[in-house]
């Protein structure tokens, strides 16, 4: 992927790298009164991954039984030792690519997790109980805007 | 015919993209419209401009591609002037403002970092900092995962330690950076993300900030650290509210 020429893209690299540049696109940048904006509406590209902490009973269940799972011997860094991983560390693409096929894997387990948390989020929408949601406002902001 | 603007730039810039392909579909033609010391970049505006993702990286790569030749201060996506006119017009009215951003800007560029706990990582962290969860999460786990209550205890105490950890790390990238900077620029939080901070840098000095940065995501391996740059100065194009125009450039200097 390259946006700029000579770009750095480090640590991120693939969309979450063009994702980032593109919010300063949309967001800064000299704004001169006697010129409109086109308008916004309908912004395709902000997708935000939701990583942090969000407070909810979901999250709370949901790190509890990461954290049974977790070996605290093995480091965080390390192998989880399971081969069936390999296939998929190399379809996690560019982001496990930049960062080595080791902290790949521990992407991929932390995305299966997130995406098995957001999938959580979306089942419990339909539910009565009570559950505080902190991040949603400012997100449904960002991509308004 | 409406008329769409990317930058401002002196009008001395030796290397201007002219013709290179701009937005639209098809790409309009960038144009060059000089006004006494300054030079906007624009090209005619589609009709039915769109905030596309390709019209967002035509904006992007016409602004790159100016701002490796000299500083460009660049637009916001989707401006648009009603005619040629007007933007000369506005360059003329407010020439100084603009040849002082220029030369406060000269020779830097921006880099973006933006910072996220690898989840895995960050819990195994917060687990190794206390006896406490630790203790907990064992109890739990020899009794077959706990009960609902108790998982929600041990769910609800982690979810507060990586929340504190956010917070730490989020002053710690900008720490870490800050001294390599000539400028801070403190972008919009988002649940995407613990920290989002631009940094305005000398173009001739990037190394250094490029080893902070190393720096940074050796001293903090539970971090995921995006780095994007060198980019136009997007988050350094206005002089902050009190500030007194050509004494620094930075819209939300760091003051921590």
């Amino acid at each position: 992927m390259t946006v700029v020429p000579a770009q750095q893209t480090g640590g991120g690299g693939g969309s979450s790298g063009l994702y980032d540049v593109l919010e300063l696109v949309l967001d800064r940048g000299l704004v001169i009164d006697a010129f409109v904006r086109v308008s916004l509406v309908g912004i395709e590209i902000l997708k935000i991954d939701v990583r942090v902490v969000v407070a909810s009973v979901d999250t709370y269940l949901r790190f509890a039984e990461a954290c049974n799972r977790l070996d605290l011997e093995a480091g965080p860094r390390k192998d989880p030792g399971l081969p069936d991983l390999v296939g998929e560390i190399t379809e996690s693409g560019a982001r496990g690519k930049s960062k080595g096929a080791l902290s790949g894997a521990a992407e991929t387990i932390s995305g299966a997790f997130k995406q098995a948390r957001e999938e959580g989020q979306t089942e419990s929408r339909s539910e009565s109980r009570p559950r505080p949601r902190k991040s949603t406002a400012s997100r449904r902001k960002e991509e308004e805007e | 015919m409406s008329t769409y603007v990317y930058g401002i730039t002196a009008a001395s810039h030796p290397s201007l993209p002219e013709d290179m392909g701009g937005v639209g579909q098809p790409p309009r033609p960038v144009r060059i419209l000089k006004e006494g010391e300054l030079a906007a970049v624009v090209s005619d505006a589609p009709e039915d401009l769109r905030p596309k993702r390709r019209e967002l990286l035509a904006h992007q790569s016409v602004l790159a591609e100016a701002g490796g030749g000299g500083c460009v201060l660049p637009m916001r996506f989707g401006s648009v002037a009603p005619d040629d006119d007007t933007i000369s017009g506005v360059l003329a009215e407010r020439a100084e403002h603009y040849l002082e951003r220029l030369r406060t800007l000269d020779g830097k560029v921006e880099y973006n970092v933006k910072a996220t706990h690898d989840e895995q990582a960050v819990l195994h962290r917060v687990m190794s900092e206390s006896p406490e969860l630790r203790a907990l999460a064992e109890a739990n786990r020899e009794a077959g995962g706990g009960t609902y209550e108790q998982r929600l205890q041990l769910g609800e105490m982690v979810a507060n330690a990586v929340k504190a950890r956010e917070s730490e790390d989020a002053v710690d990238v900008q720490h870490t950076l800050e001294p390599t900077a000539a400028a801070v620029s403190v972008g919009p939080e988002s649940t995407g993300w613990l920290a989002n901070v631009s940094f305005l840098v000398d173009r001739d000095s990037s190394e250094n900030f490029l080893a902070a940065v190393e720096q940074l995501r050796k001293g903090h391996p539970h971090l995921d650290v995006r780095v994007n740059g060198p980019l136009p100065p997007y988050s350094f194009v206005e002089p902050g509210p009190a500030e007194p125009a050509g004494s620094t450039a930075g819209t939300d200097t760091a003051e921590e």
